[in-house]
């Protein structure tokens, strides 16, 4: 483990979703999870307007203001940079950790978007994977790359779709902190999973916690 | 040979279409969807506008063998057990038996065209085409009268990658335009389902290079199911 630099990673999250369970409230919940990963709607109950999923969470993130507890992630000189998918990606593919991050950004939530983390080489999805063949922080890190030449930022958020144990955080952090050593980083990913159905409470559910390295080479991440 | 082609006395083809936005018939796009999106969709049918959610297309290989037909089969049984629409593109093969076993177990179907609606392609499947564009749904982008050329059928792949919360290749060539449709899945950041049976085929150079891109291996059609909305595309959040 000795070229991961961070071993623990603070991180804030919106919202959360459970993969199992069958009340309405968790059957939404998943619903949601879905849309986002492929930048659905969200119609707004009262208005009947319907927005970008990625616009949505920036104008929730907006609302709530310092009543989030990672409101202080996201300071007006914060760079945003986007989590890389697992896979490769073709030009003009959907990005939602960076169309996340823009709309963030537009309400200046955030200074700017700074897509610098490239995937070099695919690893396994982990949502498709059995447990023991997830991929660890360690090989995420060895299949990123930090591109381009950006002044070394005073802190940077990764912005992630979803988080489960925290790896891809976790290796791109270790990434960043390679090119960017001074930085503080930090990851935000707007849902989290919660793999115990009893747990989950409902989809708007914020908190911030931390992702640790274990001794293992996987992570833990609380709550 | 399409097992409907035999049935005698059917109607002739509706004269009845209608003519939609995309979003009519899907709700809003974002802005990757909006890339190749058509501006006017021609449609025959009865299905509900906006379309039933979800929708799954399976695809592959005109030219067949008996155990893609077979896993066909499974996995549009399987998706239509839990209420999925079935889409495809009405060419011999894989296609062919989407539908069929589609309209076979209740389920509904929709057939995205290479041609105008006006046209029939392959001949062999015109009463098939006629009993999706009576009970199901049938989407032309072309207008009736578009000359038939071979572009149209690339064209059409795309639309039926944006039409389908997902999509699952059954069996195809090097060279199969259910590539083209493959490729745009991936791109919209749709689920793109490789069947399994495919990877024993050590010929085919586009397996390992779309799983790096982000396809999955399928082995159970209720991977496809976990990975589809319920909700369509617009989803009410109360604060």
């Amino acid at each position: 483990m000795t070229f991961m630099k961070i071993a623990e990673l603070e991180f804030g999250s919106l919202l959360s979703y459970t993969p199992r369970g069958h009340s309405p409230s968790s059957i939404h919940a998943r619903n949601f999870m879905n849309l986002l990963k492929t930048e659905g709607f969200v119609k707004d109950a009262t208005t009947g307007r319907a927005v970008l999923m990625s616009e949505w969470v920036a104008e929730t993130i907006q609302q709530y203001g310092k009543e989030l507890p990672f409101s202080h992630f996201f300071q007006p000189t914060t760079i945003l940079v986007p989590a890389p998918k697992s896979s490769l990606m073709q030009p003009n593919t959907l990005w939602v950790p960076e169309k996340i991050a823009s709309a963030l950004a537009a309400k200046g939530i955030g200074a700017k978007v700074q897509p610098c983390l490239k995937r070099v080489n695919p690893v396994p999805k982990a949502a498709t994977s059995l447990a023991c063949d997830r991929p660890l922080p360690l090989h995420h890190y060895r299949s990123l790359r930090v591109v381009g030449t950006i002044p070394q930022p005073d802190e940077i958020v990764i912005v992630d779709d979803i988080i489960t144990r925290g790896s891809t955080l976790m290796g791109a952090a270790n990434r960043l902190a390679d090119a960017f050593p001074e930085s503080k980083i930090r990851a935000f990913a707007v849902m989290r999973t919660i793999s115990n159905p009893d747990k989950f409470n409902q989809l708007i559910d914020p908190v911030i916690g931390n992702i640790e390295l274990r001794s293992f080479g996987d992570t833990i991440r609380r709550p | 040979m399409s097992k409907f082609s035999n049935e005698i006395g059917w109607i002739q083809l509706g004269k009845k279409y209608s003519d939609y936005t995309l979003e009519d018939l899907l709700g809003p796009l974002n802005e990757v969807e909006r890339k190749y999106a058509p501006k006017r969709l021609f449609v025959s049918g009865e299905l509900t506008i906006p379309l039933p959610s979800p929708r799954a297309s399976i695809i592959g290989s005109r030219k067949a063998s008996s155990k893609g037909l077979e896993a066909t089969k499974f996995i549009a049984k399987t998706l239509v057990k839990e209420k999925a629409v079935i889409v495809s593109g009405l060419a011999e093969g894989i296609d062919t038996a989407a539908h069929e076993t589609a309209i076979e177990e209740g389920g509904n179907t929709i057939a995205v065209l290479g041609t105008s609606l006006d046209k029939f392609y392959p001949k062999k499947n015109t009463l098939l085409q006629e009993i999706i564009m009576r009970h199901h749904l049938a989407i032309s982008q072309f207008p009736v009268g578009y000359p038939t050329q071979r572009k149209n059928f690339v064209i059409r792949n795309r639309l039926m990658a944006l039409i389908s919360d997902a999509s699952i290749i059954v069996e195809a060539g090097n060279t199969s335009g259910s590539l083209h449709q493959g490729w745009e899945a991936l791109r919209l950041g749709r689920p793109l389902f490789i069947w399994h049976s495919i990877l024993k085929n050590t010929d085919l150079i586009w397996t390992k290079k779309m799983l790096q891109y982000g396809a999955m291996i399928l082995t159970d059609p209720n991977e496809v199911l976990e990975s589809l909305p319920t909700s369509g595309r617009i989803l009410m959040v109360t604060p």
